[in-house]
């Protein structure tokens, strides 16, 4: 195991003596066939006790198939699985298994879900009482006990759903994507929790598409096509990357993007060039670099030749994303980027010209919606101009959708004004749908029809001429990368592609303005690098866009965005902005005990300050100058009974994510209220 | 006419409508639906469900054992509407047998039976009836009196005959078979049924799976939307008129002495209604699940009040005027005068106005509580 290079660190605290145990979970040689298809080619992997081990890869990688072998539900083709050294179907019993279905029953409250499933294993009723209070408080669920499961929001339901699978106190969870949907404040919660849990020595592997939060992991093992590519902690992975990010700000980013693409030799490099790759974000580029300084001065080199000039250039770490989406590409996994063949005249609007108020495709004023006496959507007021990436975001219930639904027409509004397109009378006129391109949360596509059918039957209704329909869904199907498959039931897809589908099948109309309702949920990191790359086409063509996301990282490809709390957007600005305008800092503390910090830090602290990333701590401070002291002082004080002292090994500021600054907004604006 | 074609195949219609064909020819189980349930309702209705009651269980206590007792038993068992369950030798007996439900009648001939007659004398048996069936016992006790008063005639064929004697003849189902009666009547319980179930059905599915709220996001109009859905399934359910028909004259011989064509019209009226009666179910429900509910307690009174398999004049004053407010029984009045009676519209008017005004009222306030269903 590799660790931070300047610090020696344990990085979980575990009982004395247990590291010399047998590991937990040892896999070796591991096979899996369906028929004549390979899900799983041989993979080897050990999980120590007390450790969480992130799966992440690209849907059909074989992960699933991994957790289901690993918890005895599926049998192996060929290698050797051992858990707790048993087969897995023996050790079931130790085994916890939590899958992206919520598997609760919904018209049962929390108590009575609980009681099911400490019934199904068996748990002595006062064994079942204890855990239930200490679970439910450690998720903060414990004043909902009585409440119907089927009235929680996401983030909780999968949280219950842990305590359900923890009651029977199993050494082992395994958990397959169980924060997808669920929004950021949630899933940080969540996550607190799991390293609370494996801080108790409970073992857990994860599988998770958000790349943020498989940071949090302590080894990650990245898997594509049935294959362990990489395994290592987050900082080997970034090392066995060899580059670095360079963030470069500038006020024409698409032509200087274009530039730094074309700069780029292709595929595949003997030895790295000196720019490895380039992603545009919503007011940055960021560029990946074997090396900062060289980078920056190829950078500014081949810019200089265009006579273009970035504003700024900022070094910075290399991503989980940039590790995963490099070493995707070496494989060749890459789905292409085509832009949609279109029919229309590219409309002369763009983001570069001088505002005018006919730029605006989307306004609205003093926006509300009330459900009976509940106030879903308060005083909602925002701009989205033609060309423009707009992003809202919030959490679970925080009025996204009943926002976007007011501005399609789909729901009346309580009172306040829209206007779409220039229109703010009639909005659901045909004509006027007939510009707008909708995909909604839960798409929608027919299940029953095939690919094609669901895609001849959205050209047919949006009305795409007949000569040009078999163009636009051939390039839908290749973008998907199912050409061939078209025939495909389009319910046996699997999720991400789904997805895929339905964003081809609602902008083949080549619509003017977009509204993308949690487009990438459950899509992978590559392909919803893909789907970024196809919004921005849009919109540079001059579409208005308006989206919303979980996945923080990606919301840096909006231009504007307004953050809503409790049906009000309390934040507004460009991605650099909102971030710029958090009060206080982020600090990353190494300690030789992340989560006795934690606890330790969270007495003086608000909870929402203090959260664990694998072997490190994350705090926001207010006033870092004045608290770092006191908190060192509160560190120092404490040892174990066993006489270990805490040692801190560093404390330094590092830059906001758009995250952190999520979490800090919807945190103060909700002590405000 | 090129340039009519185009427009029709560029419209958003005609997009709705091939989804909805392709999403009809997926669905096996609706095919089923439509074919199996029709079929088999019919031929159990048609066969089944008989009025004429038959092979009545009678069990015969003869204390007199005499030629003319053992005559008066054959009588009442030849034409089979009685069978002689057995023979008992004590009234504790045969008691016993009428209230354990071992038969339907117990028969009693008195020792003196004989005796009596042959001194010209009026002999009484004593029959006992299991009344709680009040229509088998009422039917049993009528058959019991026309048997005996013919033997009485045969005894005393001297004795004066009746003042008045009537001579029925029945028209249109002279040979009064009861599955010419029924089967009209299935017809319409059978369309009520299916129509309303595979129109509530196709329209909750787009909201059980969310599709609905995309499909409002398209230029479709709410209409067109409607009528795309509609349309493919008015065509079938046609058929299943066409299999209804064929059912009841290849296996149960009804006659169709009206005009099949103004038959075929007043049917796609009744279609309407029903499809109506559907999309009405299906505004109010959230699921398809409760939408099976909910049709059951909104078709099964329809149909026990309409006179399809009970007859009208069989219910209480209330009801029968409540009935006109039942579109399936116009819909049957019209069936089984278009079928056996040979009648037409001149004769059945007022029941085909009254299904006209049912099917627009109806599909008048389900397009409208569609188009409203999202607020």
């Amino acid at each position: 195991m590799v660790h931070h290079p300047e610090v020696e660190v344990t990085p979980f605290s575990l009982p004395a003596g247990s590291m010399r145990l047998a590991p937990v979970i040892q896999v070796a040689g591991l096979q899996k066939r369906y028929g004549a298809l390979t899900a799983v080619k041989g993979i080897d992997f050990t999980v120590q006790r007390g450790e969480i081990f992130g799966l992440i890869g690209p849907d059909g990688a074989g992960k699933t198939t991994t957790f289901q072998i690993l918890a005895g539900v599926m049998e192996a083709s060929a290698g050797s699985v051992q858990v707790l050294g048993r087969p897995p179907r023996q050790a079931r019993l130790g085994i916890g298994y939590l899958t992206q279905q919520f598997s609760l029953y919904l018209d049962l409250s929390l108590n009575e879900n609980i009681r099911y499933s400490a019934g199904l294993r068996e748990v002595p009723l006062d064994r079942l009482m204890e855990r239930r209070d200490r679970y439910l408080k450690l998720m903060n669920l414990d004043q909902f006990g009585d409440r119907l499961a089927g009235q929680l929001s996401g983030g909780m339901k999968q949280k219950l759903a842990l305590c359900c699978a923890l009651i029977a106190q199993p050494e082992i969870l395994l958990l397959d994507e169980p924060t997808t949907g669920v929004d950021p404040v949630s899933r940080r919660d969540f996550w607190d929790v799991l390293a609370a849990l494996a801080n108790q020595g409970v073992t857990i592997v994860v599988a998770t598409p958000y790349l943020d939060e498989a940071e949090r992991c302590n080894r990650i093992a990245l898997m594509y096509n049935g294959e362990i590519q990489q395994m290592g902690t987050l900082q080997d992975l970034r090392i066995g990357l060899g580059l670095h990010r360079l963030e470069v700000r500038t006020n024409d980013l698409a032509t200087t993007e274009q530039v730094l693409l074309d700069a780029i030799p292709p595929l595949p490099h003997e030895t790295p060039p000196p720019l490895v790759d380039v992603q545009s974000f919503g007011d940055r580029l960021d560029i990946l670099v074997p090396d900062h300084a060289t980078g920056e001065a190829t950078v500014r080199q081949v810019l200089q030749q265009q006579h273009l000039h970035p504003s700024q250039i900022d070094y910075a770490e290399a991503t989980l994303e940039n590790v995963f989406v490099t070493r995707l590409r070496q494989q060749g996994a890459d789905p292409p980027f085509i832009p949609l063949p279109r029919s229309l005249p590219r409309t002369s609007r763009s983001l570069a010209q001088p505002r005018g108020s006919n730029d605006l495709a989307i306004q609205t004023r003093q926006l509300y919606k009330t459900f009976g006496n509940f106030r879903a959507v308060k005083d909602v007021t925002l701009e989205v101009r033609y060309g423009e990436i707009y992003g809202l975001l919030g959490a679970n219930g925080a009025g996204k959708t009943t926002t976007i639904k007011m501005l399609c027409g789909l729901l009346p509004a309580s009172g306040g004004e829209i206007s779409l397109a220039g229109r703010s009378q009639n909005l659901r006129n045909p004509d006027l749908r007939r510009q707008i391109g909708y995909m909604s949360q839960k798409f929608t596509l027919y299940d029953d029809l095939s690919v094609v059918q669901n895609l001849e039957f959205y050209c047919g209704v949006y009305r795409v001429p007949r000569a040009q329909r078999r163009e636009k869904i051939d390039w839908v199907l290749t973008i998907c990368g199912l050409t061939g498959q078209e025939d495909m039931l389009t319910g046996r897809l699997p999720g991400g592609w789904k997805q895929r589908v339905a964003f081809g099948a609602s902008v083949m109309h080549e619509p003017e303005i977009l509204f993308l309702d949690e487009p990438t949920s459950g899509v992978d990191p590559l392909a919803r690098r893909q789907f970024w790359r196809l919004i921005e086409d849009f919109a540079r063509r001059g579409t208005a866009i308006l989206i919303t996301t979980h996945y923080l990282e990606e919301a840096e490809h909006c231009n504007n965005m307004g953050f809503m709390v409790a049906g009000e957007v309390v934040a507004k600005g460009t991605p650099s902005a909102i971030k710029a305008a958090q009060p206080g800092k982020l600090i990353e503390m190494i300690t030789n005990m992340p989560q006795v910090t934690s606890d330790l830090l969270k007495t003086v602290l608000d909870p929402w300050r203090v959260s664990i990333f694998g072997d490190r701590l994350h705090l926001v401070l207010d006033h870092p100058d004045s608290d770092i002291p006191c908190i060192q002082d509160l560190l120092q004080e404490y040892h174990k009974p066993d006489g270990t002292i805490l040692e801190l090994h560093s404390v330094r500021a590092i830059p906001f994510s758009l995250e952190d600054a999520f979490i800090g907004i919807v945190q103060r604006s909700e002590q405000t209220t | 006419m090129p340039k009519l074609l185009d427009h029709v195949l560029n419209s958003c219609f005609w997009a709705l409508a091939v989804k909805e064909i392709r999403q009809i020819l997926r669905n096996k189980q609706l095919l089923f639906l439509l074919v199996f349930p029709p079929t088999i309702q019919l031929l159990i209705y048609g066969f089944a469900l008989a009025p004429d009651v038959e092979m009545l269980r009678l069990s015969v206590l003869d204390y007199a054992n005499s030629q003319t007792s053992r005559e008066l038993v054959s009588a009442l068992t030849e034409n089979r509407l009685f069978i002689v369950n057995g023979y008992t030798f004590s009234e504790t007996d045969l008691t016993q047998q009428v209230r354990q439900g071992d038969v339907t009648a117990g028969l009693i001939i008195p020792p003196n039976f004989e005796r009596r007659l042959n001194q010209e004398q009026t002999a009484e048996v004593q029959v006992l009836i299991d009344g709680v069936d009040a229509n088998t016992a009422g039917i049993a006790s009528g058959y019991l009196s026309q048997i005996l008063s013919q033997f009485n005639r045969r005894l005393s064929p001297e004795a004066t005959p009746p003042l008045v004697n009537p001579e029925a003849t029945f028209f249109y189902n002279p040979g009064l078979i009861s599955s010419w009666f029924f089967v009209p009547g299935v017809i319409g319980l059978v369309l009520t049924l299916i129509s309303s179930l595979v129109s509530s059905s196709a329209v909750v599915r787009e909201k059980d799976t969310g599709t609905l709220e995309q499909l409002l996001m398209t230029p479709a109009e709410d209409w067109e939307i409607l009528l795309a859905k509609l349309v493919p399934l008015f065509l079938l359910l046609m058929g299943d008129v066409v299999l209804a028909l064929g059912v009841s004259k290849l296996v149960f011989d009804v006659p169709f002495r009206g005009n099949m064509i103004i038959f075929f019209l007043v049917s796609a009226l009744y279609i309407c209604v029903g499809i109506s009666i559907g999309i009405l179910l299906a505004t109010i429900s959230k699921s398809q699940q409760q939408v099976v509910l909910t049709s059951f307690f909104i078709n099964l009174p329809l149909i026990q009040t309409s006179g399809a398999i009970a007859p009208v004049e069989s219910m209480p004053l209330f009801f029968r005027y409540a009935a006109v407010l039942n579109p399936l029984q116009h819909y049957v009045a019209i069936a089984r005068g278009f079928l056996l009676k040979g009648v037409g519209v001149a004769e059945l008017w007022q029941h085909v106005l009254a299904l006209a005004l049912f099917a627009v009222i109806l599909m008048g306030i389900s397009i409208k509580k569609f188009r409203s269903q999202l607020n």
